[in-house]
């Protein structure tokens, strides 16, 4: 568009390149230079994975205008080990299995690297702060923690250098046993390329447009000014649908597109692929479509009342799954009981917020082979979903996982692949489609919202005779794993506890929220929360410990389980007694602890942490004497 | 997405000006902190600026001076500096602990004092503190092919949330304030996390004692609480001129409610401020060398 020309020394090389006037420093390295390791987790400067060096400062290059960096010395990731040997960082990292996805690592090497440049003899404290603006999904930063320190100890001369080639003795054991991940150098030097890292030579950008509406009629949907637009090389709608559409992860009733109608806000309705992004946002706003709005539905309940709106044609009730389990005789177990606790606990919807938002490359090979790299954690029921849709031959479909930059269930549903392949197949080119994290949060899965109501019935000594137990899960617009979760839910609703007489009732229901998926721990988060939650509340009714209320009532080698499977083994009980052990349990009933707890901030307790430890003592009054050159 | 057709990075500001002059539709850009993550879906959305005009690199805009009892701020000082510059540090000691609860080192290195106040939000941390050291701010604009310097108080100058009286083509060219040297100064902040985080409340106090511990300067300003962040003079009257009590501090705490005008959050808002305004005068006295006894009445109050 422009004549703009960007010189910089990247990594110690003069380059000299073309460059869009509005594209940021990260556009630059990644898009002009290839150097893909700094990642782009948020683009809103909050997640720290596209952090890099401009003159020796550590700054977010999602924030930096490419201009900026004219004239000055930008080091990236790549540019740390340039002659192939990783750094005391990066090695320390790997030794310290400080990367699980790798998504966030190289811009938290990079933030590592600024910490001990800043201040070499950095306390664990400080390391926190300097690293504050950095997120990681996976590891719980302790590990990221422990290899900075590493790094400082061996760069310090504190500790020998060999500690980086040590290998951990196994003696013949499996389990508490530190291995290397093998896949960790590639992560640490950034090295590894995720789906929105992959370029193929003339690749096309792709967007997509979607709904306002939770609920409407598409009316009309018209292209054809899109389609003229220059830089567009195609669009596509549900019409584009050569097989048949639809998929999910038990009932296949999500199509690629709208189809007919949208049910939630931010549902795909068309998409695009351009020779840029920016042609591709500017095609997405001459697509018109005219909306019917109809009658939604938001609440669960509501939408299992009768006269409620319908989602899906073939289930009039809104009815996704519903899993009934009986043990004994609920009645009867009650009507024994001498406490009845009755209460109902709700949970919220759950963004996984993975850094490595949706990618995918696709792209039609030689031989006609539809290929699709994605970070999919289900590619061969995806490949079974496309043949399908594409209407081809399962040979002539291929799916590639490409490293998963955080899942957590998240990335099991084909939410985009679909559209990709459809693009590629319409353009003969390459297409590439990255969600932005507004995208990601706005259309994919959550983890299922929920309503469980619990009744209880106990004898005074604390022996739970009855549970009945009905929870309500809101699946959102489309069905993906709600199947699945509702069955968890109910196989794991009752607790680990031996209860004689159990009724257990899930719901999975439509309504027109974002759609919602699986999420570690598939379902049983939401009924843990509530049965543990009501163990403390009648632990409080009966003026019992809670600890002595589960172990009264933990299940037992031989005993049944709530769907009647004879339990082989269970430790439940001895790893409740070590877990009062060590955390220092203060026996007594919940509510009745007086004000100074004694189990506290005890030996082995991690401390709190301070939070400015760089302005720490109040007297200190050189907040920044130690600064180095960074 | 924010797209432009030209980007300039003038060297001067009589450049800068020229160039705001002969664009149809331009915008100013600094650390572009605020610009970029308000170009994107859910706020701004897709936003075409024919020209953006870079105000970070004019040297005018870069300056930092401290001399004869006043703060000179280039408009385009990153608010790292505030953590790394010695003369910085000694003459505005209400700064550092607002700047370390600054979103992280890395958007403080790119974020400049001038896109803070310009970008007016109700949260900005770096508002409170200058409102503190009685800050004027100074714009410059081309009229009648003359470059007009105007100076006015940093209260007059932010009107409401993201609105200011800088015109459409004026550059806020810097910031003169009190170098308060001798001063102790305190930030109390609350947000959702320890780094990156916008204020839900924020509070500057900057102190000087006197002979026999009197109170003899005490400035406070609020922020995040309602429209604009404020001068608490009444508060401050109320303190000044003598040596601080546990009952006058329990008496002006009472005084905190009339402030939180925000539109949400009332009671929560309510309760905080009350409480930083303890902390933050038990820090800032400390600082400016209360004794021991004057800080445990103020940590004794800051422990009720
Ligand atoms: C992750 C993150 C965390 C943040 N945390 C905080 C925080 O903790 N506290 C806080 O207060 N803010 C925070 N911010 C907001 C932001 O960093 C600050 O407001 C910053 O000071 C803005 O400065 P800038 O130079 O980047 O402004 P820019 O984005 O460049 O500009 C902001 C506005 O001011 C105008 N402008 C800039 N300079 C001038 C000038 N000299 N003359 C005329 N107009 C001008 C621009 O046209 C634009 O309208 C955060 C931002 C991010 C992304
Ligand atoms: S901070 Fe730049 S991508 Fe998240
Ligand atoms: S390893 Fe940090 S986000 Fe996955």
């Amino acid at each position: 568009m422009t004549d703009m020309i960007v010189e910089a020394t990247v990594n110690g090389r003069r380059q000299r390149r073309p460059a869009e006037p509005f594209q940021r420093a990260l556009d630059f390295l990644r898009d002009e230079l290839n150097l893909t390791g700094t990642k782009e987790g948020c683009g809103a400067g909050e997640c720290g994975s596209c952090s890099i060096f401009v003159d020796g400062v550590l700054v977010k290059s999602c924030l930096v205008p490419v201009a900026k960096i004219a004239g000055r010395q930008v080091d990236t990731v790549e540019g740390l080990a340039r002659s192939g040997e990783m750094t005391a960082v990066q090695k320390a990292f790997h030794k310290a299995g400080a990367s699980q996805c790798g998504y966030c690592i190289p811009g938290m090497v990079m933030a590592a690297t600024a910490a001990l440049r800043a201040n070499p003899d950095a306390d664990r404290e400080e390391i926190k702060e300097r690293l504050g603006g950095n997120i990681c999904r996976c590891t719980g930063y302790q590990k990221i923690f422990d290899a900075v320190e590493m790094a400082r100890d061996v760069l310090n001369g504190k500790l020998s250098a060999s500690i980086f080639d040590e290998v951990d003795a196994t003696d013949g054991k499996y389990i508490g046993v530190n291995v290397r991940r093998i896949d960790a150098p590639s992560k640490v030097t950034g090295a590894l390329r995720y789906a929105g890292d992959m370029t193929m030579a003339d690749m096309l950008h792709v967007q997509v447009l979607r709904s306002p509406h939770p609920h409407a009629r598409i009316v009309a949907l018209d292209v054809t000014a899109a389609e003229r637009m220059p830089g567009v090389e195609a669009v596509i709608t549900s019409a584009d649908v050569p097989g048949q559409d639809g998929f999910g992860v038990f009932v296949h009733d999500q199509p690629v597109m709208a189809r007919g109608k949208v049910r939630y806000v931010g549902e795909a309705v068309a998409a695009v692929a351009a020779e840029s992004l920016a042609d591709a946002r500017r095609a997405l706003a001459a697509i018109r479509v005219e909306y019917a709005p109809l009658p939604a539905v938001f609440d669960p309940e509501a939408a299992m009342a009768a006269g409620a709106p319908v989602l899906h044609d073939y289930a009039p009730d809104n009815l996704v799954k519903h899993i009934p389990i009986r043990k004994g005789d609920v009645e009867q177990g009650l009507r024994d009981a001498e406490l009845i606790v009755e209460q109902t606990y709700e949970t919220q919807p759950v963004e996984h917020a993975y850094l490595e938002t949706e990618a995918g490359l696709a792209y039609v090979d030689h031989d006609g082979v539809v290929t699709v790299h994605s970070p999919s954690q289900n590619i061969t029921h995806h490949r079974h979903m496309m043949a399908r849709i594409l209407n081809l031959p399962i040979n002539k479909v291929r799916m590639i996982m490409s490293p998963v930059g955080g899942g957590f269930g998240g990335k099991e549903d084909m939410i985009y692949q679909g559209m990709l392949a459809l693009l590629a197949m319409k353009s003969r080119r390459p297409v590439r489609l990255v969600f932005t994290r507004e995208e990601s949060i706005a259309s994919t899965a959550k983890r299922h919202p929920s309503r469980t109501t619990y009744r209880m019935g106990l004898t005074r000594s604390g022996r739970i005779l009855a549970s009945q137990i009905s929870i309500i899960y809101d699946g959102g617009a489309y069905g993906l794993s709600t199947e699945g979760v509702v069955r968890k839910g109910a196989i794991l609703g009752g607790g680990p506890y031996n209860i004689p007489n159990i009724q257990i009732d899930t719901y999975g229901i439509y309504t027109n929220n974002t759609p919602s998926g699986a999420f570690r721990s598939f379902g049983s988060l939401q009924s843990q929360f509530a049965t543990e939650s009501h163990l403390d509340i009648c632990a409080e009714r009966l003026g019992l410990d809670p600890f002595e209320l589960r172990l009264k009532n933990a299940m037992h080698t031989g005993d049944l389980t709530h769907t009647k499977q004879p339990l082989r083994s269970s430790s439940m009980s001895e790893v409740l007694e070590a877990a009062r052990k060590v955390s220092r349990w203060e026996s007594g009933v919940p509510n009745v602890r007086g004000a100074v707890r004694t189990d506290l901030g005890g030996e082995g307790a991690r401390q709190p942490c301070t939070l400015t430890p760089r302005l720490s003592s109040e007297n200190a009054e050189a907040p920044t004497a130690r600064r180095g050159a960074a | 997405m924010l797209t432009c057709d030209h980007y300039l990075s003038p060297a001067s500001l009589a450049d800068a000006l020229a160039a705001a002059a002969a664009a149809p539709d331009f915008r100013f850009v600094a650390g572009a902190t605020d610009l970029l993550p308000w170009a994107r879906e859910g706020r701004a959305g897709d936003v075409h600026v024919p020209v953006m005009i870079d105000v970070a690199n004019i040297p005018e805009l870069k300056e930092v001076r401290v001399a004869e009892g006043r703060v000179w701020l280039g408009a385009a000082t990153p608010l790292q500096r505030f953590l790394d510059h010695v003369d910085l540090i000694g003459a505005m000691p209400g700064m550092p602990d607002c700047a370390i609860w600054f979103a992280d080192s890395q958007i403080r290195e790119s974020a400049t004092i001038g896109g803070n106040i310009v970008n007016a939000s109700p949260a900005a941390d770096g508002i409170p503190p200058l409102l503190t050291a009685n800050a004027v701010v100074e714009l410059a604009a081309l009229r009648a092919g003359a470059v007009r310097r105007r100076r006015m108080p940093l209260a007059d100058f932010i009107t409401g949330p993201g609105r200011t009286v800088a015109e459409r083509d004026e550059i806020v060219v810097g910031i003169a304030c009190d170098a308060l040297n001798g001063y102790g100064g305190a930030f109390e902040k609350v947000g959702h996390r320890r780094s990156l985080v916008i204020s839900t409340v924020c509070l500057s106090v900057v102190v000087r004692i006197g002979a026999e511990e009197a109170l003899e300067d005490v400035r406070l300003a609020v922020g995040g609480v309602g429209p604009v962040p404020k001068r608490m003079t009444e508060i401050e009257r109320a303190l000044t001129g003598h040596p601080l009590t546990s009952d006058g501090l329990r008496e002006v705490a009472g005084l905190c409610d009339g402030f939180v005008r925000s539109r949400s959050r009332q009671d929560y808002r309510k309760s905080v401020v009350p409480g930083f305004l303890r902390r933050g005068l038990v820090k800032a006295m400390r600082r400016a060398g209360a004794s021991a006894a004057m800080g445990a009445i103020a940590e004794e109050v800051a422990d009720d």
